[in-house]
């Protein structure tokens, strides 16, 4: 083999390794220095810019929101487990499955309308425009889930549909 | 018996040897040069003092191989290439660690839109 073939080569390698080795030495670093303090309200602060006053009271809101969360978060486990008690077993959806359906519903639509309220405090306590910033970025990160999901699934249903 | 007197007899020996010799050169075949042998010899003599010249694409990548083992270009390369990685490297560590931050705030003010 050619001997300046081989030292291109070499030299294309050590280039490779240099800038990989870097990247990745530089990443692990940067990413074990930015997730040293592991406060869940980090991100609002760094996101929203937000001052140690509004993030005193965010924090306040916070911890008076998380216990309330767990609490419904509870409700929809129990509930949860009686739909699957109520569903065990049985091939069809009989009326007490169906009861326990509206009423595993009714407690998520709750749990969603008292994170929204949450939310519109959290954002009350921001600067105007960073609290609108907050509030869309909240709802499409909690809410858009659920519509991309629904939406896709209405796609395909139409697909179908044009397919027949 | 007869070897032995043959070998110790040197007078016949170098009688040998002569007759040999002459048949040897006689039995040689010298065929005739070609034509402008000794140009051509010449030429090739001349050929193999000058220096080797190399076809163009072979020419390129020994300029490269020796651009790159160059020490101050080498040593600069690998400066710029780390720099660089580790740019990148910062770029990306700190989106992760932002999106690792959002996603934590997020499991702990609705953790029913992640499930």
């Amino acid at each position: 083999m050619n001997r300046s073939l081989v030292i291109l080569l070499g030299a294309l390698v050590l280039c490779a390794a240099l800038l990989g080795g870097s990247y990745a030495v530089s990443r692990r670093v940067c990413q074990n220095c930015m997730s040293k303090s592991v406060s869940d309200l980090d991100w609002l602060q760094q996101e929203f810019h937000l001052s140690d006053a509004e993030m005193a009271r965010i924090q306040k809101l916070h911890e008076g929101y998380l216990p309330k969360c767990a609490e419904m978060c509870a409700k929809i486990a129990a509930k949860k487990s009686e739909l699957e008690t109520a569903l065990g077993g049985v091939t069809n959806v009989n009326p007490v499955a169906q009861q326990k359906l509206a009423e595993l519903a009714a407690l998520r639509a709750q749990c969603q309308a008292q994170m929204l309220q949450h939310f519109n405090e959290v954002s009350q306590t921001m600067p105007p425009e960073q609290g609108r910033r907050y509030l869309a970025e909240m709802r499409r990160l909690t809410l858009g889930l659920h519509e991309q999901t629904e939406s896709s699934m209405s796609e395909s249903a139409g697909h179908e549909h044009h397919q027949h | 018996m007869n070897k032995e007197n043959i070998n110790s007899d040197p007078g016949f020996a170098n009688a040998s040897d002569a007759r040999l010799s002459a048949l040897l050169r006689e039995s040689r075949v010298s065929p005739a040069l070609p034509p402008r042998f000794q140009e051509g010899v010449w030429r090739r003599i001349e050929e193999a003092d000058a220096p080797v010249k190399s076809n163009g694409g072979i020419a390129w990548l020994d300029a490269l191989a020796a651009l790159v083992l160059r020490p101050r270009l080498a040593l600069a390369t690998a400066t710029v290439l780390m720099v660089a990685g580790a740019l990148l490297g910062v770029r990306d560590g700190s989106q992760s660690a932002h999106h690792d931050a959002q996603a934590r705030y997020l499991a702990a003010v609705a953790p029913l839109s992640l499930r």
